[in-house]
């Protein structure tokens, strides 16, 4: 993996650390029931999801059908009630004990009192990695997000977008073969999202991240990802798989190529084109 | 590397132990006290029953005079006050002697089986009386009905027994609690207080007000106070010291009567400093009480009869005192 | 601070009144209260001049330091030790929560033993400054181990997925979320904690025998008639309070500027919510809390051995209150004591609290009218209320209205801190979402602050139970003559420790019924609020 070498500064340790990847992540049959006020509410019924190595996959789907429960289950955070969930083969709560897996929020969830350079070091400290070391990654990783200059504010001095932006190189900073994002950019605007879209397709082009994002923007799920999933709710399934097939690197002139428009179409008919 | 790991997990397993000892804490840190001290041969530590005032001067003069070291006694001076309840420090060791109030202990010895005795007393009447204003018209308890009355709870039996004495139902009096505070008698906010008369009146007289008061005693309530107690062991065992103890501190007693002003004015920087009172409520306290305490056979005399009077007024209050709680056959070895 | 030139106000008068208006009250009140003291307005002249009082403290210079030392050092010691338990057990409870489910009857009782009824026993079983150092010690536990529980416990749950979503355990949780936001709790803990740890020396000292101290001091000084001194010796108690309330305030005041949560949590923090119903593992917890204090109880006793007279026994204490010969008497005074005492304390809760409540509303939406209140609200903590039972006495008289006063004047000021605390907490963009709609003040307190402060109420209020009971017993003690004080007191005078025990258990007894109850509406509160919102 040389290509991570771009992102990383010279005093990181060496990627080849870390054991190669045998798969990606691997979802099966996986249910979920929740019980709200007494009542059941059937978050996930028998979904199958894979994610390829070194790819991007992008969930999209309704509010409620479950696609940030499907998430939340990889990182360890929620237990499926039946079925199984592997990251390059192992348990959840192996692989994110290992320090390869990275995740960002549709909120920033930033520690209040903690300046932007001690949020990005927060998973560092967890994983008790040292954080000294990593100082020269992290003021890259500011500057990559465009918050050079802001590295001792603390949150409550920050835009929501500035949030935003803390917590994803928040979830790079482990250097994570796996990204989880969940909505990432949904709190920020048009102009800003694009411009981290492309910013995301860099970064990952550079690390070879296998990354699962969610979000709501049909135009952000055709652009980033190798593969769309459409989920429905009730109960929340995955009821379409479009591949795209949109070549690499993808420049943001693509958002007005009629290639774009076509599987966008075919997206957004899978989304709302009933069931 | 081994060694370092060691030593960290060393102090993590104490962290956890004292966190785990913290979670108990509150219970651990009651018992964070010393024993009592166990009697030492020569040393007598002295339960007083009030703050320093005139009410102890003669102790405070056998101290300074040397009159208990003359008997090769030490003497643990130890000041009471309205939380300090003499008879528990005897009980729990930490006090060889105590001044007591005798309705106190006698209860405590019919009632309870507390294993004490009496060796002597102090005030041969009882300095508690009902102090009032002048313009109350107030000199007896008949004068008390309709009235409002503060009463230090210690001491509602003997309230309540002077009223019995006295033939005047108690329900026709309001009685309230009192704190030792003239303040509210001298705003006219009660009509009356039980205190000790060898002080409040003075202190009524300097807020521009006329006293009166009537003794307890002198109607009919007659018990002494400031009764010395020990227990039945120290009595047993070390009986020679509390012989040389009485002497002692009844040397210290005619010494102050000799000048019942000098010594106050004397120790108003050492036993009375900083106690909140004046001088000069000393003085008065220690001329007022000294015809309360006096007695033809010597200070802290219990005769046949004062005892008898004791034995016969409580019983008014259903308190069942015998001739055996007393012993004066220490006085009569002085 | 520099712009007021820029921009000069419209009427310069209006301006200065606005922005001085504490300053203002303040002043006002000082010369009221200087008039009132020089022509005797109030209870006939019991109430000192503040001028009075200064020239009490000129006459008195020689001796107060060292009586003030006298109190300051054990007090510090207490403070210091109580909080240190009190820290280190709520860290225990939060990492280890059934610890707290078994020990929370001890803590209970550690907080609702009444002061006059552990006082007499802890000068018989510690000697020199320790039964100060011990009465501040507990007086201080509770009321910073709540804090700091509430504060660990009500915590970002989104923060705290990202930690588990590494991989991160309880212990990171603690490190990295909960230490450092329970800080401003804690700080409000401290807050409480340091008039309590002054009151508990002082009122150690009235037993001790010690012959210095602000306590010792008043004790020779009540019988003197002189109001201006009883006040000099509460108002330093109360200037020593007010220093380490400040302190804790300031600390407060740079912890939280810039480090409020921008953000309104949608979820509720899951340990906040509890586990209720009478599962098997509940009941057992419940018969385990139980069960611990009178086992410790019964080990204390054990271990001081004491006379039977003096110390009894979880067994001691049945016989005398079932088999002893006055029993059928012992219990006939309680059942009238607690008929007096309780429905009052009750009265007592309710009205500190509601005061505890506007006060709160009032200090978080007008600052500066509000906090003109809180000197006066510090003087009722520290000020031993032997000081100033007289002129409540003088002024109300000596039934009902008195000792609701009493009750409620110590049961209101924990609670106010806690309530202002969870005021302070409420997220900016919920109140920004309410006043961009033109919400007034009393619309964003009833739909963001109040709701979303409840944890913080329910604290206040179990605080707030075994306090107001406190107070009552105080008030009967000082004013009434009446129930369960009354009975203390007697049983004081006549060695009958049995009573003083069946006394302090009942009360304690009581409190823990209504910490309890507390509970069970605390969580009937949050299902609704907060879990409803997710």
């Amino acid at each position: 993996m040389p290509a991570a070498v771009a992102l990383v500064a010279a005093e990181a340790p060496p990627a080849a650390a870390r054991p190669a990847p045998v798969d990606g992540i691997a979802i099966r049959d996986a249910s979920k029931v929740f019980s709200v006020n007494r009542e059941k509410f059937e978050a996930l019924r028998a979904v199958d999801l894979t994610v390829k190595k070194g790819t991007l996959t992008a969930l999209i789907g309704p509010s409620g059908c479950g696609k940030s429960t499907l998430l939340r289950m990889i990182a360890g955070l929620e237990q499926a009630d039946t079925g199984t969930v592997e990251v390059d083969g192992l348990a959840p709560a192996v692989i994110r004990s290992s320090g390869r897996l990275g995740i960002a929020f549709q909120d920033p969830a930033l520690l209040p009192w903690r300046s932007v350079t001690d949020n990005i070091a927060l998973p560092l400290q967890v994983l008790g990695e040292p954080v000294k070391a990593a100082a020269g990654r992290i003021a890259h990783l500011i500057d990559l997000v465009g918050l050079k200059g802001f590295e001792t504010a603390v949150p409550g001095q920050l835009s929501g977008g500035m949030r935003q932006r803390v917590s994803i190189a928040r979830a790079l900073v482990t250097e994570p073969m796996f990204l989880l994002l969940d909505e990432p950019f949904g709190a920020l605007d048009q102009i800003l999202r694009r411009s981290m879209n492309l910013e995301l397709q860099r970064i990952l082009a550079a690390t070879g991240a296998t990354t699962l994002l969610v979000t709501h923007g049909i135009d952000e799920a055709v652009f980033l990802a190798d593969k769309v999933c459409v989920m429905q709710k009730g109960p929340g399934r995955i009821t379409a798989e479009i591949a795209i097939d949109l070549p690499r690197p993808r420049a943001p002139e693509l958002f007005t190529a009629p290639h774009f428009h076509q599987l966008s179409d075919v997206v957004a008919e899978a989304l709302h084109g009933g069931h | 590397m081994t060694k370092i790991i060691d030593t960290t997990m060393k102090r993590r397993d104490f962290l956890r132990a004292s966190v785990a000892a913290a979670a108990m804490g509150g219970v651990a840190s009651l018992g964070l006290g010393s024993r009592p001290a166990f009697a030492q041969a020569g040393t007598l530590n002295f339960q007083a029953a009030w703050i320093n005032d005139a009410e102890f001067m003669g102790y405070f003069i056998a101290i300074e005079n040397g009159y208990y070291a003359d008997e090769g006694l030490t003497v643990n001076y130890l000041s009471g006050g309205p939380d300090v309840i003499p008879e528990s420090t005897l009980i729990s060791g930490r006090a060889d002697i105590a001044l007591t109030s005798p309705d106190t202990t006698i209860r405590a010895i019919a009632e309870q089986g507390a294993p004490f005795k009496i060796i002597g007393q102090q005030y041969q009447k009882n300095p508690i009386g009902v102090v009032s204003l002048a313009s109350s018209n107030i000199s007896s308890p008949a004068d008390l009905v309709g009235k409002t009355l503060a009463v230090p709870p210690v001491n509602t039996t003997s309230v309540e027994a002077m009223f019995r004495l006295a033939g005047v139902p108690i329900d026709q009096v309001r009685i309230v609690p009192y704190q030792f505070d003239p303040t509210p008698l001298i705003q006219e906010e009660i009509d009356a207080s039980i205190d000790f008369v060898t002080a409040v009146p003075y202190i009524v007289e300097q807020a521009g007000k006329e006293p009166v008061w009537f003794l307890l005693y002198d109607f009919g309530f007659k018990i002494g106070n400031d009764t010395i107690v020990v227990t039945e062991e120290t009595l047993a065992n070390r009986r020679p010291e509390l012989v040389s103890w009485l002497r002692a501190s009844r040397l210290g007693w005619e010494e102050n009567a000799v000048d019942l002003e000098r010594y106050p004015a004397m120790y108003a920087d050492s036993w009375f400093a900083g106690t909140g009172r004046s001088t000069e409520v000393d003085t008065f306290q220690n001329v007022a009480q000294e015809p309360l305490q006096a007695h033809p056979d010597g200070y802290f005399s219990m005769t046949e009869e004062t005892i008898a009077e004791t034995i016969a007024s409580l019983a008014e209050v259903g308190i069942t005192a015998t001739r055996d709680m007393f012993d004066t056959t220490l006085l009569e070895e002085i | 601070m520099s712009t007021v030139a820029v921009t000069p106000a419209a009427n310069p008068v209006a301006e200065f009144a606005s922005r001085h208006a504490g300053w203002l009250i303040g002043l006002g009140a000082l010369a009221l209260w200087e008039l009132a003291g020089d022509y005797n307005l109030v209870a006939g002249g019991a109430l000192p001049s503040p001028s009075e009082i200064i020239r009490q403290i000129w006459l008195d210079r020689q001796y107060l330091p060292r009586h003030i030392g006298a109190t300051v050092w054990p007090a510090l010691l207490g403070f210091l030790i109580g909080n240190t338990i009190a820290i280190l057990a709520a860290i225990t409870f939060v990492l280890w929560p059934p610890v707290e489910r078994l020990t929370r009857g001890i803590s209970i009782t550690i907080f609702a033993i009444p002061a006059v009824a552990l006082g007499p026993i802890l000068v018989l079983t510690v000697d020199g400054i320790k039964p100060m150092v011990v009465l501040a010690a507990v007086s201080v536990y509770f009321p910073t181990m709540i804090a700091m529980l509430v504060g660990l416990k009500d915590i970002d749950p989104r923060p705290v997925d990202l930690i588990r979503a590494y991989g991160g355990t309880r212990r990171h949780i603690l490190l990295h979320v909960r230490l450092r936001s329970s800080l401003p709790s804690l700080l409000a803990g401290l807050k409480v904690a340091a008039p309590a740890a002054v009151l508990g020396a002082i009122l150690a000292e009235f037993g001790s025998g010690q012959r210095w101290g602000l306590g010792t001091y008043l004790l020779g000084s009540i019988g003197m008639g002189n109001p201006a001194r009883i006040w000099e010796i509460g108002l330093i108690a109360t200037a020593i309070a007010s220093i380490g309330y400040v302190a804790f305030a300031l600390i407060a005041g740079r912890a939280t500027a810039r480090t409020k949560q921008v953000t309104i949590a949608s979820a509720t923090p899951q340990d906040l919510a509890g586990t209720g119903g009478f599962t098997p593992i509940n009941i057992a917890y419940a018969v385990g809390a139980a069960v611990v204090p009178f086992i410790a109880w019964w080990g204390i006793m054990k271990w001081l051995d004491l006379s039977p007279i003096i110390a009894k026994d979880p067994i001691g204490l049945w016989n005398y209150f079932f088999n002893a010969r006055n029993s059928a008497v012992t219990q006939a005074s309680l059942w009238d004591a607690l008929l007096q005492s309780v429905p009052i304390a009750l009265l007592g809760l309710a009205i500190g609290l509601a005061v505890a409540f506007g006060l709160a509303v009032l200090i978080s939406t007008r600052p500066r009218i509000g906090n003109v209140f809180l000197p006066v609200a510090l003087v009722t903590q520290t000020m031993p209320l032997v000081a100033w039972a007289p002129i409540i006495v003088l002024l109300f008289g000596r039934d009902l209205t008195t000792t609701l006063i009493i009750a409620a004047s110590v049961t209101f000021f924990p609670a106010l801190v806690t309530i202002l605390q969870g005021l302070s907490l409420v997220p900016r963009s919920a109140l920004d979402v309410l006043r961009t709609y033109g919400a007034s003040g009393a619309q964003q307190m009833r739909m963001v602050s109040i709701p979303s402060s409840i944890p913080y109420v329910m604290a206040a209020a179990r605080v707030a139970v075994p306090r107001a009971l406190l107070g009552v017993m105080i008030a009967e003690w000082l004013a009434t003559g009446m129930g369960l004080g009354n009975l203390l007191n007697r049983a004081r005078g006549s060695l009958d420790y049995g009573m003083i025990w069946t006394v302090a258990f009942t009360s304690v007894a009581i409190s823990i019924l209504f910490y309890q109850l507390v509970t069970v509406v605390e969580r009937a509160f949050l299902k609704k609020y907060r879990a409803g919102s997710a």
